[in-house]
């Protein structure tokens, strides 16, 4: 869109919610339903509400997505990129040709090779190479395509989940959820169109920005939801105030506000008046949705969950129960995977550990659950972080150390798709012997974001947001769609 | 046959220019051709792609062969232009644009006779010294109040619709009041001017003199200023650079001059004995991001921050979307890659390389200490001189080659700070005769700390000994812009990258914009007042832009960021020639003086009533047919809650407070810090002086749409959403504003009339009152029958009557006549 198109549009968009809207007043329930109500798709432009449902560019073969992002870089050297030659290399100094013109975070001069910390066997009709250190995963390999020749083009966590998620190293872009929902809005106005659910006890490293709309406006930014407190900020209502007196709150400041448009004429209060029964709503909504204790007992034992705490395991069931219920697009983030074996809780022989038994029961138990209730199909879930590690051994204080652990690495990583419109039981590119390059089809970050789209239905080169002179889009100048895991 | 017409249509129109022959010419470039250049043509043929070698971005580049040998463009010879057989070519093959729809019968018909006319580019209007229009004819010569009034009428007469009447006064103060000072009027102020009778301008000039009026347009220029109190990137640890923004307020409520206060946030370090406020002011350009994440590379990151500066100063002061030519020629705009690194080379040689100190900094002592703080600072100084003429002497020159030979040994280059290696090894790769001033400087100072040579030794300790005692010392440190004694070499980054340096190049402005005096300084300091010089087409514009803007809801350009050739379309141009002319010269760039005349207006005093004439004709009010109306900011509505609740503190500048927020938000895996609710007054400060944390900023304000101010912000966008509504009616915040309220309210005798009094300067109608009353009823019967919500509501002392005055005064708080400026 050009920005007289952008003006265009904010015409329409007014336009056409005043004629809706004045059509549309027999009461305020009804004129929210109106203006919000979850049936039948509208075009992007003259839309009345920016969160609307749209259709893509073309029939999607996903509707909704989980994206589980291992924050910090898991190993794929540990968990799926099976390499015996390298634990033939065990202990030798590096090859000098393997360290020329790379930039490291933290290895400086010679380091020595690291074998695999983990035994590998195959799973499924397909085979796939998995770890033992996950060991449920098998039980879904063949639903799942792995990517073995990731890319990315940054080596430090901020700047790469931030490319991960937004397309660009540098703050300001707005994240694939953002996109997603500015592209499809979303299918149940009771709930925010775009979940972040954190655990790991941190926050993503670039913080709220790679769930931020960056330029896009602030309706589709990801909302966190919370498992302690309010699951929204400030969604409860003041102790002392019980709900039918908000209600009364509400219809006396929407009866007001009436009279107000009345007088005024501002079609900008009819949206507001909207929005306040949107917001009385969610207030039942969201919480019913974030409530996992009134799950039966087999989905618990299925998951490994335990109602009010915060972990990775509920976040996964809470995933199926928003996506269930029409969320576009749920983000889990799970931090402690950066493995540099500086002290315990970040070694591969410590903290990794802990993190494969944290997150391998309720990753595989959220695609059995999907699947089982014939959700799969239209959800895409995608696993990863944001780079992989070295085949080197980092070694910061170069003293014996009962840690062992692995720097960043940018060149080559594994991540994992699965549902939604992707081929499962498949591998998809080959790194070299050790885990150091591509080999054969690589994937570069904008390309599995292109991917993404593509499945979502949307061409990734269109889907645009014009900013700054020019006609921004989440694979910037670059993407191109992997067809090779297409179903 | 369709091919025919078109053919044909080409030589009628051929024949119409021969007629015409000696008149001016038919075709406007910037009206008629340029549209379709930019639209149809530039994405492959501009700045960016140049297919063929060919881009129609400059004259000589249109007018010169392509790679084909062919010229695009013969001016006076249709049929010898490429560019018109290409674009009327019978082959979709063949024809322009490829595997696109092609061009309209008419627009071949607009570029032939452009061309036959000659094919001369017309520079971009906003490219162009603005000169001082005429005030047009208009139908009602009494509606004017100031010369601005003519320009609106007039185009109102041209669209048939006239004017609204004056708002109504309470309407009216609310507004103005809202505009100047971001707080609403006080029910006394209303009575003061709509029944007393104090004249309208006299209450306009005591809102201008008020210090809150500071802090409301301070809130906007830190947008601009991507001001926050943290770092930004990955660990986004604190900052200390409040006096900066205390500097932006009290230069607003000074008025300062708009061209001064460009020049010293600019460049007041290279001002003649520049002083303390003038080094302050420039901060501006240390609220660039600090990247502190272990393993990151020091020089990406200052070329970062130097780009920011240079892309922000674009944007800021003359609306141009500068960025996209970091990496490669503008697409569309007449910029390029080269130019972009000239100007860059005017803030290439600051003293700043994103250390975690934050060096450069002035330390402002307190009174006390600030004798021996300044001897300390004068130490420093002198042994950092040493330190370097010892690393520069013969004694060390042999010591200092092995060293840099031997920089690939892991003990060797281990003593130097990890986040420098690699800019060390980049200087060391360089051959010592072809190394710039710069890299000779840094690899000085890189030399300088690990060296052991005892003498070396012995400064550091003293210098080091010196610093600690200075940190003991009662002081605020604020970052500013500080110029090396050398200029650091700057080259063309090839697509951007700060890795693949490409020719060199020096300061320069581009050849677009109207040159530098001859004899103004080739620095940053000749750059700032090259901005403020009358022939400057953009600075004033852009900045009258901005004020309107914040008035009226919508600039005269709607992209307060970009003025260039595919921005949008401006409402009224000669209006905004006239306000910049009359910014510069009737107003000699008084803030206060422009925003003055702007307000006493009879278009700013309009009803902002929506007809349904006007809801059809012109929905957003872009001709201004009616008064503005729209959301209040996220600070105003903070503000706002507060002060009319009596709750808000007046106390102004300092340190920035931490007002109450949700638990766990601060959660960041590489800094310990938490939000610490700040005690007394502090809790209840206007919203500017929040703690601006990047990466998680303040929940409520961002819900309101404020940015995180990462990057330069022109434009918040003013969103509807129910979160919103879920902060106003349950935050903690504004759920205490209305505790408070109903506490002021209780001793009235007609409470919820007080309290809408309170909260609009004026009476409820009766329709209001009514809806209220209910409320107040019901809440009032439920809080009779439960005591202990009324505890938990309104406190042991608080009543059935208090803890229903709460509700209603909470839902006061929510009206969307409160929350809206109209």
């Amino acid at each position: 869109m050009s920005l007289t198109k952008e003006a265009q549009h904010a015409y329409l968009g007014h336009i056409t919610r005043r004629h809706f809207l004045k059509s549309a007043g027999a009461g305020f329930g009804a004129m929210a339903f109106a203006s919000l109500g979850a049936a039948g798709a509208t075009d992007l432009i003259g839309s009345p509400d920016p969160l609307a449902p749209r259709k893509p560019h073309f029939a999607p073969r996903a509707k909704r997505v989980i994206f589980l992002h291992m924050a910090g870089g898991p190993s794929p050297l540990e968990l799926f990129d099976y390499k015996p030659t390298l634990a033939r290399l065990h202990g030798q100094d590096c090859p000098e040709s393997l360290l020329e013109g790379k930039r490291f975070a933290f290895i400086r001069g010679i380091p020595k090779m690291l074998g695999p910390q983990a035994n590998f066997r195959q799973h499924g009709e397909s085979g796939a190479w998995i770890s033992d250190h996950l060991p449920h995963l098998g039980r879904v390999a063949d639903k799942v395509a792995f990517l073995k020749a990731m890319r990315t083009d940054e080596f430090n966590h901020a700047p790469a989940q931030l490319f991960v998620h937004s397309g660009s190293p540098r703050l300001g872009r707005p994240s694939m959820g953002s996109w997603v929902t500015y592209g499809l809005g979303t299918e149940n106005a009771n709930l925010p169109a775009f979940v972040v659910l954190l655990s790991g006890g941190a926050a993503p490293d670039a913080g709220a920005s790679v769930y931020g709309s960056g330029f896009l406006p602030t309706v589709y930014q990801g909302v966190q939801c919370r498992t302690k407190g309010d699951p929204v900020l400030f969604l409860g209502d003041p102790e002392g105030i019980p709900r039918d007196l908000r209600r009364k709150s509400i219809d006396a400041i929407n009866t007001i506000n009436q009279q107000q448009y009345e007088d005024v004429g501002d079609p900008e209060i009819l949206t507001r008046i909207a929005q306040y029964e949107m917001a009385f709503r969610m207030q039942t909504s969201v919480p019913e949705a974030m409530d996992i204790s009134r799950e039966p007992a087999y989905i618990h034992e299925l998951y490994g969950t335990a109602p009010g705490e915060t972990a990775f395991s509920n976040n996964c069931l809470l995933a199926r129960r928003l996506v269930e219920r029409g969320v576009r697009f749920v983000q889990l983030f799970h931090w402690g995977w950066d493995s540099h074996g500086a002290g315990e809780s970040e070694a591969l022989n410590g903290g990794f550990l802990e993190r494969c038994r944290e997150t391998d029961r309720p990753v595989t138990a959220l695609l059995e659950d999907l699947e089982q209730r014939g959700l799969l199909e239209e959800t895409l879930v995608i696993w990863g972080g944001e780079f992989g590690r070295t085949p080197m051994l980092e070694n910061r204080s170069g003293t014996d150390n009962p840690f062992v652990g692995r720097d960043h690495h940018s060149d080559a990583f594994t991540m994992w798709m699965a549902g939604g419109g992707v081929k499962g039981g498949i591998t998809h590119g080959e790194t070299d012997e050790i885990g150091y390059s591509a080999v054969s089809g690589q994937v570069h970050v904008h390309d599995l974001q292109a991917t993404i789209l593509h499945l979502l239905g949307f061409d990734h080169e269109r889907l645009t947001y014009p900013f700054q002179g020019r006609d921004f889009r989440l694979t910037d100048v670059h993407g191109h769609v992997v067809h090779q895991v297409l179903a | 046959m369709k091919h025919l017409i078109a053919g044909y249509i080409v030589v009628a129109a051929a024949l119409s220019v021969f007629s015409s022959c000696g008149r001016a010419p038919e075709i406007s470039f910037n009206e008629q051709v340029r549209p379709i250049l930019n639209e149809r043509c530039v994405n492959c043929h501009g700045g960016i792609r140049r297919q063929a070698d060919l881009s129609l971005l400059f004259r000589h580049e249109a007018l010169a062969a392509a790679e084909s040998g062919e010229r695009a463009i013969v001016p006076l010879k249709p049929d010898e232009s490429e560019l018109l057989r290409r674009v009327s070519h019978a082959d979709p093959k063949h024809r322009m644009p490829q595997d696109d729809d092609p061009l309209t019968p008419e627009q071949i018909e607009i570029l032939h006779t452009w061309i036959e006319e000659g094919a001369q580019w017309e520079d971009h209007w906003a490219y162009v010294t603005p000169k001082r229009p005429a005030l047009p004819d208009v139908s009602d010569p009494a509606w004017p109040r100031e010369p601005l009034d003519y320009f609106i009428l007039s185009r109102l007469d041209k669209e048939e619709l006239s004017p609204s009447p004056d708002a109504k006064c309470p309407v009216l103060v609310r507004r103005v009041t809202l505009d100047l000072i971001g707080l609403p009027p006080q029910p006394e102020d209303v009575r003061q001017v709509c029944v007393d009778g104090e004249s309208y301008e006299t209450y306009v000039d005591s809102l201008l003199a008020s210090p809150a009026y500071g802090e409301r347009w301070a809130a906007m220029w830190l947008d601009l200023a991507r001001y926050a109190d943290s770092k930004g990137y990955e660990k986004d640890i604190g900052r200390t650079i409040w006096h900066y923004r205390d500097w932006v307020i009290q230069a607003f409520n000074d008025d300062l001059p708009f061209d001064q206060f460009t020049i010293e946030q600019l460049a007041g370090d290279l001002l003649p004995n520049a002083t303390e406020s003038q080094r302050i002011a420039t901060a501006f350009n240390r609220n660039t991001m600090t990247n502190t994440e272990g393993g990151t590379d020091d020089e990406e990151f200052r070329v970062a921050a130097v780009i920011d500066r240079v892309n922000t100063t674009w944007e800021v002061w003359q609306g141009t979307s500068f960025a996209c030519v970091q990496c490669h020629g503008h697409p569309y705009d007449p910029f390029t890659h080269e130019e972009y690194y000239e100007f860059f080379a005017f803030f290439n040689s600051s003293a700043d390389r994103d250390l975690d100190t934050e060096y450069p900094t002035l330390p402002l002592f307190e009174e006390e200490v600030a004798e021996r703080g300044n001897k300390l600072l004068e130490n420093i100084a002198q042994l950092e001189e040493d330190i370097i003429a010892r690393v520069r002497s013969n004694a060390l020159a042999e010591e200092r080659r092995a060293w840099e030979t031997t920089l690939d040994q892991p003990e060797i280059i281990g003593r130097v700070r990890l986040m420098l290696q690699n800019e060390v090894k980049r200087v060391v790769a360089t051959p010592e005769e072809q190394r710039g001033d710069g890299q000779r400087w840094t690899l000085d100072h890189i030399y300088a700390s690990v060296s052991d040579d005892p003498e070396l030794e012995r400064l550091r300790t003293e210098k080091a000994e010196i610093e600690r005692e200075l940190r003991t010392l009662d002081a605020v440190h604020t970052p500013i812009m500080h110029e090396l004694p050398f200029q650091r070499r700057t080259h063309v980054f090839e697509r951007g990258s700060f890795l693949l340096k490409g020719e060199q190049v020096e300061p320069n402005t581009p050849d677009a914009l109207p040159p530098m005096p001859e004899d103004a300084p080739r620095n940053r300091l000749g750059m700032a007042q090259w901005l403020v010089t009358r022939d400057n087409p953009l600075t004033a514009r852009v900045a009258v832009n901005r004020f309107w803007e914040q008035l009226f809801g919508i600039g005269l350009i709607e992209s307060l960021e970009d003025f260039g050739t595919q921005g949008l379309e401006r409402s009224h141009p000669d209006l905004l020639d006239y306000l910049a002319v009359s910014f510069m010269e009737d107003h000699a760039w008084s803030v206060k003086s422009l925003l003055r005349s702007v307000v006493v207006s009879s278009t700013y005093r309009q009803s902002s009533r929506v007809t349904d004439e006007l809801e059809v004709k012109d929905p957003r009010n872009r001709l201004l047919a009616r008064g503005a109306r729209f959301r209040l900011s996220a600070e105003q509505i903070r503000d706002q809650a507060l002060y009319v609740s009596g709750l808000l503190s007046l106390k102004m500048y300092g340190p920035s407070v931490m007002p109450p927020q949700p638990e766990g938000l601060w959660n960041n895996p590489y800094d310990a810090r938490r939000w610490q609710t700040s005690q007394g007054d502090d809790r209840y400060r206007r919203g500017i002086y929040t703690y601006w944390r990047r990466t998680v900023p303040y929940p409520s304000m961002t819900t309101f749409d404020s940015p995180s101010r990462e990057f330069c912000v022109s434009r918040r966008v003013r969103t509807n959403t129910p979160l919103q509504a879920l902060v106003s009616l349950n935050d903690p915040v504004f759920f205490e504003a209305a505790q408070a309220l109903a506490q002021r309210m209780l001793n009235s005798e007609s409470p919820l009339e007080a309290g809408y009094i309170y909260a609009m300067g004026v009476a409820p109608d009766l329709e209001t009152l009514n809806t209220l009353e209910p409320l107040y009823r019901d809440a009032k019967a439920y809080y009779t029958e439960r005591e202990s919500d009324v505890i938990t509501l309104a406190g042991d002392q608080g009543s059935a009557e208090l803890a229903a005055l709460i509700v209603v005064a909470n839902a006061i708080l929510n009206l969307d006549q409160f929350i809206m400026k109209a």
